[in-house]
C-alpha cells in the first residue's frame, strides 16, 4: 500500500538551526547582516559543523543604529564580509535535504525568501521546524493536562530556555542564537513528546 | 555563572583551562551538545562504555555501583573518563535532573592526553574515584549560604491535581511536568511522591486505575519559605521525608526534595547521611572522621554556630551507630533479649563536632542474662568498627565491651552512685548520667527513675557540684599575652560549664542530657536567674566556637586538634570576648558554691 502519510522518525532528518541578524524588521528595506547555522544530526548539536559569517550590505540598505547597538556590529566588520548571494549559497547548500529550524519562522523565513529573490537565487522552499510553534504545542499539551493551569507561555528565545531549564546564552549573536535554538529543540522535542517529524511540523 | 556560549563554558572548565591554544581549538571543532531528559540511563555496568568526554552544563548525573551512589556530579564536572581509559562500563551513569552537556569524542579525547596536565587530571584521581569507600569520596567545593531562606531552592511552582485522579493521572502529570511529587487538592492537601508509586503501588500489587486517594500522605510536612537552609536540612532528616512543600503565607510555593539540598551542599548533613545509610559494610569505615571534620568545617565556614553543627554530627554518628549494630546483628544473629545502646559523655549530651574517644556501654534486659557472651561479642564488634570509623578507643575505657551489663545490674550501680558521693562514685555518676538511647529497643525508664530521684538527694548534689567546681577558669589576672599565658579551653572554660549545667539540670529534675536545654530547663524552674543563665549561654556558645575554629584550623595543616590556646594567637577582640566569658562562668561558679555550700 501506497504509504501517503508516513514520517521520518524524528533524529532521522538533519536539522540545521538557523538565525539571522537583520538590520530591522522591514523586509523591503532592512538588510541581513549575519547568518549562523549548526546542525543536529542524530539528535546531537554538531557545533563543529557550525556556520557563521557576517553579511556584506546591499549599497543603499542602511543599518539603523538601533540594532548596531543590539548586535555590536559596526558598518566597518561588514563591508569586508561576503555579499549576500555569496552566503544564500553556502546557506542553501547545507539546508539540502535537510530541515530548518528556526526560532520564529515569521521573521526569519521572509528575509530568507527576500534576499533569495534579491540575489536571483531560486527558494527551495525547505521543510520547516519552528520552536516557536513547538512552545505553543507544549503549552497546550500542558493546558490538556491540566485545564486551569498557567498563562500563555513567552515566546521569547532567552525566556523560552529559562523556562525549560537551559543556561542563559548571551543573546543576538547569529551562531549562538541558532545554538540557543538547537538545544530549545532539543528539549521541547521531549516535552511534547514528539516520534516523527510530522509530530514537530 | 555568567552567559558563557558552550565554547567559552568548555574552555573556563577544568582541565580544558589550561590546554595550549591549538590542542583546544582542535577539540573545539570536534564539539557537540546533547540533551537528555531526568531518568536517561547513559551506561550501564557491563554493557557499552561511553565514547565521549562529557562536560556538564546543566543538571546533575549520579554515578552509581551496585545502587551505591559514588558521584553526584553537576554544571562545570566532567565524566565519561574512566569508560575511555579503561575501554569498560565500570559504573551505571543515570540522569538525576535532565541534562545539558558538551562532549568530545574518544579520539580526540585521546589526542589531547598527549598533554600533560590534561592527562594528569584524570589519571591521578582515577583510583580513588573509583573507590566508594568514604574516604575516597571526593571532596567536593563547598558553596552554600546557609542562612540562606529554603524558598530561594524553589525553582518551581507546586505541581497539583485534584483530590478524585488516579495513581495513572498523577503518574503521567508527573511524568509531563518532570517532577518527582505531586500534591493533591483537599481540605488538607496531600502529597504523592515517586516512592510512594513503588512502595504504595507497584509493591501492593495496585494499578494506574487505583484512586490516588489510596496513597496520598495527608497532611504532610511542610515549612516556611523563611526557614533557613540548615533548619530544612534538620526537618529532613527528622521527618525522614525526600520532598519538603514550601509555604508563604499559608500558600504552597513549591516543593523542594532532598536532590536540591544535596546540591546546595556536597558535603552537607543530608549527603553525608546518605553515605552512611548506603555504607556497605566495614571496609568502607576508614574515612568517616575525616568526613565529618570536612563537614564541621564547611558548615562553620557557612556561619552556622557550633551547637547546630554538634546535633547534626550526632545525627550522623548516630545512624553511623544503627549501621554498624546491623552489620553485628547479621553475623551474630538477632539479640536474645532486648538491649539498649547507650552514649554516654559529649556523645549523649550530642555535643560532639570532631570525633572524640569512644564513650558507650550495653544495658540488656534481664531474660538475656543467660547468654551475656553474645552482648559482650556484639560490643566487641562495634567497638572495634567506631575505632576503624575514627573514634579512639577510651583511654579510661567507658566502651561497651567492659560496660556491658543487665538492666537490674545497671540500676544498682546507678542506685549505688547516687547513695554513696564519694568523689569516685560522682566522677563516674558524671559520665553515666549523660547516657542517652542511640540504638535498641530495651525500656530504660527505670534508670532515669533513679535519676529523677536526686531531687531529693542533698548529699549527692553536694557532691556532684564540689566536684564539678574542682574545673575552674583560671585568675584573669594571669591571663596576659607577654607572660606567654596559655588557656584550655576544655577544662579552664568548656568543663566547668558542662559540670555544673549537669547538676543544675539533675537537680531540677529535667531529663535533658545537652548542656544549653539543662540550664534552660534550671532557669525557668527559677534555680538560674534569667541574666546570669543568658550570659552563661553565650559563653558557653563563644568557647565552643573558639575552640572548633582552633581545632579545625589544627587539623587542616595536619596537627592533632587541641584544646590549648595561647593568648598570643588570638586577636585583641577575641581576648577581651574570653575575658568576659572567663568572668561570667566564675561568678555562676561563686553563687553555686554559695547555694550548695561548697567551699
Amino acid at each position: 500500500m501506497l504509504r501517503l502519510f508516513s514520517s521520518p522518525r524524528w533524529d532521522l532528518p538533519v536539522y540545521w538551526a538557523l538565525d539571522l541578524e537583520t538590520g530591522g524588521l522591514d523586509v523591503r528595506h532592512d538588510p541581513i547582516i549575519a547568518v549562523g547555522m549548526v546542525p543536529v544530526r542524530n539528535g546531537v548539536i554538531q557545533l563543529g559543523e557550525s556556520f557563521d559569517t557576517l553579511v556584506r550590505p546591499d549599497p543603499g540598505r542602511a543599518i539603523r543604529p538601533e540594532s548596531v547597538r543590539a548586535h555590536q556590529l559596526l558598518a566597518g566588520d561588514l563591508r569586508k564580509s561576503p555579499p549576500l548571494a555569496a552566503v544564500l549559497q553556502e546557506v542553501d547548500r547545507r539546508l539540502e535535504g535537510g530541515v530548518l529550524l528556526v526560532h520564529n519562522r515569521g521573521i526569519d523565513i521572509p528575509f530568507l525568501k527576500g534576499g533569495h529573490a534579491r540575489s536571483g537565487l531560486p527558494w527551495k522552499k525547505p521543510r520547516v521546524v519552528d520552536t516557536v510553534d513547538l512552545i505553543v504545542k507544549a503549552a497546550s499539551r500542558r493546558r490538556f493536562l491540566r485545564p486551569e493551569g498557567e498563562t500563555m507561555p513567552s515566546l521569547n528565545l532567552s525566556e523560552a530556555r529559562r523556562v525549560n531549564g537551559l543556561p542563559d546564552y548571551q543573546a543576538h549573536d547569529a551562531l549562538v542564537d541558532a545554538i540557543a535554538t538547537a538545544e530549545l529543540f532539543l528539549v521541547l522535542r521531549h516535552v511534547i513528546g514528539a516520534k516523527t517529524l510530522r509530530d514537530l511540523r | 555563572m555568567a552567559a558563557l556560549d558552550p565554547l567559552a563554558f568548555v574552555r573556563s572548565t577544568p582541565p580544558f583551562d589550561a590546554l595550549p591554544p591549538e590542542l583546544f581549538d582542535g577539540a573545539a571543532r570536534t564539539l557537540e551538545v546533547i540533551y537528555h531528559p531526568a531518568g536517561t540511563k547513559l551506561v550501564t555496568v557491563g554493557e557499552e562504555p561511553l565514547r565521549h568526554l562529557y562536560v556538564i552544563r546543566k543538571g546533575v548525573v549520579r554515578l552509581e555501583r551496585g545502587g551505591q551512589t559514588i558521584q553526584v556530579l553537576e554544571e562545570g564536572e566532567v565524566f565519561g573518563y574512566t569508560s575511555l581509559l579503561t575501554g569498560k562500563a565500570t559504573l551505571d551513569g543515570v540522569v538525576d535532573e535532565d541534562l545539558l552537556a558538551y562532549r568530545i569524542p574518544a579520539d580526540e579525547f585521546q589526542r589531547l592526553m598527549t598533554d600533560a596536565p590534561f592527562a594528569a587530571h584524570f589519571t591521578t584521581g582515577l583510583a580513588n574515584r573509583l573507590e566508594a569507600s568514604l574516604e575516597n569520596s571526593p571532596v567536593v567545593t563547598f558553596r552554600v549560604d546557609l542562612a540562606a531562606a529554603v524558598a530561594s531552592l524553589v525553582r518551581r511552582p507546586a505541581v497539583w491535581v485534584d483530590a478524585e485522579s488516579t495513581v495513572g493521572d498523577a503518574a503521567r502529570v508527573m511524568t509531563e511536568e518532570r517532577v518527582s511529587s505531586v500534591l493533591v487538592r483537599g481540605e488538607t492537601p496531600g502529597i504523592v511522591t515517586d516512592r510512594d508509586f513503588r512502595s504504595k503501588v507497584l509493591a501492593q500489587g495496585l494499578g494506574a486505575k487505583e484512586p490516588l486517594a489510596r496513597i496520598v500522605t495527608r497532611p504532610f510536612r511542610g515549612v516556611e519559605s523563611s526557614m533557613p537552609v540548615h533548619e530544612a536540612w534538620t526537618v529532613l532528616l527528622d521527618a525522614n521525608v525526600h520532598h519538603l512543600p514550601v509555604i508563604r503565607d499559608g500558600e504552597i510555593i513549591g516543593v523542594i526534595t532532598d536532590t536540591d539540598l544535596l546540591k546546595h551542599t556536597s558535603q552537607g548533613p543530608v549527603a553525608v547521611l546518605r553515605l552512611v545509610e548506603k555504607l556497605p559494610g566495614r571496609q568502607s569505615l576508614p574515612g568517616y572522621a575525616r568526613k565529618v571534620t570536612e563537614m564541621v568545617a564547611s558548615l562553620l565556614a557557612g556561619g552556622l554556630n557550633p551547637v547546630v553543627i554538634a546535633g547534626f554530627v550526632a545525627q550522623l554518628n548516630d545512624a553511623l551507630m544503627k549501621r554498624i549494630l546491623h552489620w553485628a546483628h547479621e553475623e551474630l544473629g538477632e539479640p536474645p533479649a532486648p538491649y539498649a545502646w547507650i552514649a554516654l559523655g559529649s556523645e549523649g549530651r550530642q555535643e560532639q563536632t570532631l570525633l572524640t574517644d569512644q564513650d558507650n556501654a550495653i544495658v540488656f534486659a534481664d531474660e538475656g542474662a543467660s547468654s551475656g557472651e553474645y552482648y559482650t561479642a556484639l560490643a566487641d564488634r562495634a567497638n572495634t568498627d567506631l575505632a576503624a570509623a575514627g573514634f579512639p578507643r577510651c583511654p579510661g575505657g567507658y566502651m561497651a565491651r567492659n560496660h556491658c551489663a543487665t538492666l537490674t545490674e545497671w540500676r544498682e550501680r546507678f542506685t549505688g552512685w547516687v547513695d554513696d558521693p564519694s568523689a569516685q562514685g560522682v566522677l563516674e555518676a558524671a559520665i553515666f548520667f549523660d547516657f542517652r538511647r542511640v540504638a535498641g529497643t530495651l525500656d530504660l525508664s527505670p534508670l532515669q527513675e533513679v535519676m529523677d530521684g536526686i531531687p531529693r538527694r542533698e548529699a549527692f548534689l553536694r557532691g556532684m557540684v564540689k566536684q564539678a567546681l574542682e574545673f575552674r577558669p583560671p585568675p584573669l589576672l594571669g591571663l596576659r599575652i607577654r607572660g606567654g599565658a596559655e588557656l584550655d579551653l576544655k577544662r579552664q572554660g568548656i568543663a566547668p560549664v558542662v559540670f555544673l549545667a549537669r547538676c543544675y539540670g539533675l537537680a531540677v529534675g529535667s531529663h535533658a542530657r545537652n548542656t544549653l536545654e539543662r540550664l534552660r530547663a534550671a532557669t525557668r524552674a527559677g534555680l538560674m536567674g534569667t541574666d546570669a543563665s543568658a550570659n552563661v549561654i553565650d559563653s558557653y556558645r563563644y568557647l565552643l566556637g573558639l575552640r572548633l575554629r582552633m581545632q579545625l584550623k589544627a587539623v587542616s595543616v595536619g596537627k592533632p586538634p587541641t584544646n590549648v590556646v595561647s593568648l598570643s594567637d588570638v586577636s585583641a577582640i577575641e581576648r577581651s570576648r574570653l575575658k568576659d566569658t572567663l568572668r561570667a562562668i566564675s561568678s555562676w561558679q561563686d553563687k553555686a558554691a554559695y547555694r550548695y555550700q561548697v567551699v
